[in-house]
């Protein structure tokens, strides 16, 4: 099974998971410690707001799922959005995701966006009235993150020396051509990002991503 | 040529102001503590400013002197981290990389200028406060150790812009929050290999030293020594 699989990540996570688990038993001290900090985050902040902001995670599992990076390969969109159906016809993905040559981030495309074309375009449609109707009302798309790092990993990416670099899109994000909603097709682990830094003699520092 | 990013604080300058220590702690996320924590020496300030009264009252004299991480080209706390999480780059940084850290908190008992601070907690913020948080640092967890950076985002962002311009980068431009903060202008950040550099002429000044320079750590922080009041000769 290859090791990029999802299949082979899953066997692997189980038995890591397993001996986590072991491990966690043994020293259940530390949850101990664990939970009088969580009844201190329990209490009223000054302004009488619920709770604080921390990094702490909201439970073991919370914790287990990040450390393993345990995540659906694709989630459930505000509009369901053709990758496929668009790049048919022969639009690119900076017409869409505009900051990519530009900034840190690529972005993910307001409703003003989509209406740049569907203005004219299929405005028969259920989702386009549907998009219509979101503009007028001020609201936005609520598009949720298919790719990303979690926060332990202590990650800063930037999308424009990439493209800079002449990278292709398809290389970290797979074929769109092949997709409908965005689905997490590349498992960007770190050997996955040294091993085209090595190839491509940009630097390995560790701190030219881990900051 | 490479970078090689060093630092010179004017004493002379210094007005104990505390700009540099709030400017480091919004650009860089680092969370306070709260009162009986700080109280147990929790209390996490990548910059500080120290002060020293000199004499005795009435002649008495209030002095400050900002303290940072010395950027050590031979750094004490590199040589003892078991998982070099604590590492030089080749720009002469003093690179702390939080997933290689395991917290043993070797470095902060080898530094000998106490800037190293370890997250004995998770960092939390009122809210709404976590929204003034900076995406471009990374927010630390508990269990690891942080220091001053030299804000080497705002060195990468600058480096970038600088390549995608096709220029070099210029002396001045690119500044750390602290050195960006001070109305004094005592903080001069720059890069050291550039002779015409204003941190490399500074560095060379007289009233030049080092912090503790006598152990050997080889900080690449140079402060300029106070002078003495001199009246003007008026004819």
């Amino acid at each position: 099974m290859p090791r990029n699989s999802p299949g082979g990540r899953r066997l692997a996570l189980f038995v890591l998971l397993a001996a986590a688990w072991t491990a966690g038993a043994a020293c259940n001290w530390a949850g101990r410690a664990e939970h009088e900090q969580a009844a201190r985050l329990a209490q009223p902040s000054r302004w009488g707001t619920p709770s604080v902001f921390t990094t702490a995670h909201r439970s073991a599992a919370d914790a287990f799922r990040a450390f393993f990076d345990v995540r659906p390969d694709t989630m459930e969109q505000p509009v369901a959005f053709s990758h496929q159906l668009h790049l048919e016809k022969e639009l690119v993905c900076t017409d869409c995701h505009e900051g990519v040559e530009r900034g840190p981030v690529a972005g993910l495309p307001s409703v003003n966006t989509c209406l740049i074309c569907h203005s004219q375009i299929a405005t028969d449609r259920p989702i386009i009235q549907d998009i219509t109707a979101m503009q007028e009302k001020g609201v936005d798309l609520a598009w949720r993150r298919v790719y990303g790092y979690t926060r332990e990993a202590h990650v800063r990416f930037e999308h424009a020396p990439h493209i800079r670099a002449g990278v292709d899109c398809s290389t970290c994000h797979g074929d769109m051509r092949q997709q409908t909603v965005a689905r997490r097709v590349v498992e960007m682990d770190m050997a996955f990002c040294v091993n085209c830094h090595t190839a491509k003699q940009a630097s390995n520092d560790c701190l030219t991503c881990h900051y | 040529m490479a970078h090689r990013w060093g630092m010179v604080v004017d004493l002379d300058r210094c007005t104990g102001c505390e700009a540099c220590v709030t400017a480091c702690h919004a650009e860089n996320n680092i969370p306070t503590v709260g009162a009986a924590e700080a109280a147990r020496g929790r209390a996490m300030h990548w910059i500080r400013v120290e002060r020293y009264w000199e004499g005795e009252f009435p002649e008495a004299r209030l002095t400050f002197r900002p303290v940072l991480c010395q950027q050590c080209d031979n750094a004490p706390c590199e040589a003892v981290c078991p998982t070099y999480a604590s590492h030089q780059t080749d720009e002469g940084l003093n690179a702390q990389v939080y997933n290689r850290c395991i917290g043993t908190r070797y470095c902060a008992n080898a530094c000998m200028y106490n800037v190293r601070f370890f997250n004995f907690f998770h960092p939390q913020w009122e809210k709404p406060l976590q929204l003034q948080l900076n995406p471009d640092v990374s927010l630390r967890e508990s269990g690891v150790m942080e220091k001053c950076t030299f804000c080497v985002q705002r060195i990468r962002a600058a480096k970038l812009e600088a390549r995608a311009e096709a220029r070099e980068l210029v002396d001045g431009a690119l500044q750390p929050a602290c050195a960006q903060a001070c109305p004094a202008g005592a903080l001069v950040f720059g890069d050291l290999n550039d002779p015409e550099s204003r941190v490399a002429r500074l560095s060379e000044s007289p009233r030049g030293t080092r912090l503790l320079e006598e152990y050997g750590a080889e900080p690449k922080i140079t402060y300029l020594q106070r002078q003495g009041w001199h009246e003007p000769d008026i004819q």
